[in-house]
């Protein structure tokens, strides 16, 4: 949609503790506690869009951005007063190692692994191949030609956007079993690594996407294990930095005139 | 009104507008390199961070006085700012914002982790006060006055700037780059010296930080400020000045005044920005003139 949001990490971490509510509150199934979750951010994603994000539309860009900031603000801190300051154990999830050819790998990662490639062909096929994503990837182009043809915009950016919010609620009730504990400040860090993610694969990438992640999540991997786990944050970006240099437009981008 | 203010104001609202002083470089350094040159940098709070640990080092490592730390703190920024703006200012609009973003988080990292230099998250300690003669000015009132006429200073040499051929230029470009670069202006020239002398504002609000906190932490990298820094210019209005000066007023009290309610402010903050968008998408200044203007012609 071509937009910076800067609140999208809260979700991920609203998705997190709606799932801990869910499990560790009313003592429900993980798998309950999930689906709670993306119930919840969906219905968040819903109100979110309708009162503010389809009027930015029309915004400036730096108004936009203020008001994702103002968003971002309100979320954390607001989860602040609901769930209280100090990180929540999470104490759901499947996390005894399973043996796979040798490896010991926790269960859950497998659950994650297994949910990414399920939602990344699904989307994959969403944007590619279906009405919906040929009228996202359209809008993305070029909002008014789409509207001189007739398509309703924030329809598409209302489903667009609540797509968004409960992947990232989804995101953060998968992860929680394996941070442990999760608290309210997780969710900005977690924004700064996807815009990273994104550039990196290409802006409107999915595929992109898809090798941007693994990309950073390897690269951070073995800085926190082979030097020091303090530079792990650093890394995405120095990644980052060094591959725009050589392809501004990343991996998978198309080189757009602007 | 400015200059009597200290007779009348507590100590603790002077902090805040010491505060307000001093955060009205970078935000003068953003607006520069987003209002007039169309960039949206968010290594303006890197500099920051940077002016702040080289004016410090300077003044604590090398035994420096405040009035060389200060220029040098600039000087430093800005010539971290060319080898970073070559590269980066060949991307656009989002790879350009995601490059400045690594750059600030980069920067957070070093001061961490350069332990033997920066004390890593131990922090630097005892930085010392500016001194005028052999007098230290320790007292929020003093610091008031100094931290005010850098601010005038900077906000003249902002609109000397703006005002120059140089600043027409910048207007020419962010409006249309294309037509700019037809007419045969040098558009990456100017978009280069606009980043550095941003980078420099920056880290002179930076020096005038660390050594009116004296202690300072790889924290003073944290988002949170480049953030704070955003909403000064956007919200007061990028490309202006006015704006820029009235927005540096507001953004840092209206959240020190919600501390009546400590649990609430951010919350209630972060939906006055929100409700703030809506009601004046051009930002404060432009809102206030039009409003101004509305009045005479009445």
């Amino acid at each position: 949609m071509r937009a910076i949001n800067f609140a999208h990490g809260e979700y991920y971490m609203l998705g997190a503790l709606v799932a801990w509510t869910a499990l560790d509150r009313l003592g429900w199934p993980y798998p309950a506690a999930v689906a709670t979750a993306v119930v919840v951010l969906a219905l968040l994603g819903l109100a979110v869009s309708r009162l503010l994000m389809e009027r930015l539309l029309v915004m400036p860009f730096s108004m936009a951005v203020l008001a994702t900031l103002g968003v971002q603000l309100a979320l954390q801190n607001g989860a602040q007063l609901v769930w209280g300051a100090s990180p929540k154990f999470f104490g759901g999830g499947w996390t005894a190692p399973v043996q796979v050819g040798g490896v010991g790998i926790v269960g859950q990662q497998l659950v994650i692994f297994g949910a990414a490639a399920v939602l990344f062909a699904g989307l994959a096929w969403l944007v590619r191949r279906t009405h919906l994503g040929r009228a996202m990837r359209a809008v993305a182009q070029n909002r008014e030609a789409c509207e001189v043809v007739g398509l309703d915009v924030e329809r598409v950016a209302r489903i667009t956007f609540t797509l968004g919010v409960t992947l990232a609620g989804l995101a953060g009730a998968l992860v929680a079993p394996i941070l442990v504990n999760v608290g309210t400040t997780i969710g900005l860090p977690m924004v700064l690594r996807c815009f990273a993610i994104i550039v990196l694969g290409g802006v409107g990438s999915v595929p992109g996407a898809l090798v941007g992640g693994l990309i950073l999540g390897v690269a951070e991997s073995f800085v926190a294990g082979y030097l020091t786990l303090q530079l792990r944050d650093a890394v995405g970006f120095t990644v980052l930095i060094a591959m725009l240099i050589v392809r501004p437009q990343g991996l998978f981008g198309v080189r757009v005139r602007s | 009104m400015a200059l009597l203010a200290p007779l009348a104001a507590s100590d603790y609202v002077l902090h805040v507008a010491v505060l307000s002083f001093i955060y009205l470089l970078p935000a003068l350094g953003l607006n520069l390199v987003y209002g007039y040159a169309g960039l949206l940098s968010l290594a303006t709070g890197a500099f920051f961070g940077i002016g702040a640990y080289a004016s410090a080092l300077l003044a604590l490592r090398l035994g420096w006085p405040f009035w060389l730390a200060f220029p040098a703190a600039g000087v430093v920024c800005a010539l971290i700012a060319v080898p970073m703006a070559v590269p980066a200012l060949r991307l656009r609009s989002y790879s350009f914002v995601m490059v400045t973003l690594g750059f600030l988080v980069i920067s957070e990292s070093v001061a961490k982790n350069w332990i033997g230099l920066t004390r890593g998250d131990m922090g630097l300690i005892d930085i010392p006060r500016p001194r005028l003669g052999t007098t230290a000015l320790a007292s929020v009132t003093q610091l008031y006055y100094l931290t005010l006429i850098t601010a005038v200073l900077a906000a003249l040499a902002f609109r000397a700037v703006v005002r120059a051929p140089a600043g027409r230029a910048l207007i020419a470009l962010r409006d249309d780059e294309t037509l700019a670069e037809a007419y045969g202006l040098d558009t990456w020239r100017f978009k280069l010296a606009a980043f550095v002398l941003g980078a420099l504002l920056a880290g002179l609000g930076g020096s005038l930080y660390a050594h009116y906190t004296t202690v300072l932490d790889p924290l003073v990298f944290d988002v949170f400020h480049t953030l704070t820094l955003m909403t000064i210019v956007f919200g007061g209005g990028a490309g202006t000045l006015g704006g820029v000066l009235l927005g540096t007023v507001v953004f840092l009290f209206v959240p020190e005044a919600l501390r009546v309610t400590p649990q609430w402010r951010m919350v209630i903050y972060g939906v006055l920005l929100v409700v703030f968008v809506f009601r004046l998408p051009g930002g404060l200044g432009p809102a206030l003139a039009r409003r101004l203007a509305h009045r005479e012609a009445a």
